[in-house]
């Protein structure tokens, strides 16, 4: 008998060791990313107050993600009928919604708030949501929020 | 490319399922109706372009910026949870 093998993930913020049930399926990958289907979310004082969303396809891509009602406290992006079918989204379901951070060419850190990932964690399954009629921005100036 | 010439109220199909149908013209702007199968995403090409070039940047952040960012930041305290 072997115990479910952990899973060690290397990532630039450091190396993190995650259970194999938190893996989250991105049926269609991210934009960008299309081809890594896999990802976990990595929470550790380290990285406070971001998590890490960390690939483990393909080229294994990290980003820098934050809660984006820490950003916006009212913060509201509609769900579409296509991403809750998507997600599996039943009534009751806590989804996790996360904003992803960039650096400018000046160095400022800006959020993206107009596609924010949305992960169910009772199916384990993610999107990025592709809203077009939104006032949110992809590069919200995240310094002095 | 394929190439269609579609009047108002017609429609080509694409493959199993997806439906893409010409409501109405304009002079500069055509107004679309896609239906798609729900496990069949349907963006407008900026948007996911905007989008591809925004995630690109964020996985390279360096991870030097880690700490300056977390430093400088005055974010709002995290949301009560959801009972």
């Amino acid at each position: 008998m072997t115990a479910p093998a952990e899973l060690d993930i290397v990532t630039r913020f450091g190396t993190f060791t995650v259970d194999p049930a938190d893996v989250v399926t991105f049926a269609h990958g991210l934009p960008g990313f299309e081809r890594c289907r896999r990802f976990v979310l990595v929470s550790a004082p380290s990285l406070d107050p971001f998590t890490c969303l960390h690939g483990i396809d393909a080229s294994e891509p990290s980003f820098l993600t934050l809660d984006p009602r820490r950003v916006v406290p009212d913060y509201d992006t509609p769900l579409g009928d296509g991403d809750r079918h998507r997600l599996g989204v039943a009534a009751d379901d806590a989804l996790l919604w996360l904003a992803v951070v960039h650096v400018d060419d000046h160095d400022a850190a800006r959020v993206n708030l107009k596609a924010p990932v949305v992960i169910n964690p009772r199916k384990m399954v993610g999107l990025q949501v592709m809203a077009a009629d939104t006032a949110y921005a992809t590069d919200h100036l995240l310094d002095g929020a | 490319m394929l190439v269609f010439t579609r009047r108002r109220d017609e429609a080509i199909v694409i493959g199993d399922g997806i439906e893409v149908r010409v409501l109405r013209t304009g002079r500069d702007a055509v107004r679309i109706g896609v239906t798609a199968p729900h496990d069949v995403p349907v963006h407008r090409r900026e948007v996911y372009a905007a989008v591809c070039a925004a995630n690109q940047s964020a996985a390279s952040v360096p991870v030097t910026s880690l700490e300056q960012i977390a430093g400088r930041l005055r974010l709002h305290p995290p949301p009560e949870p959801v009972e």
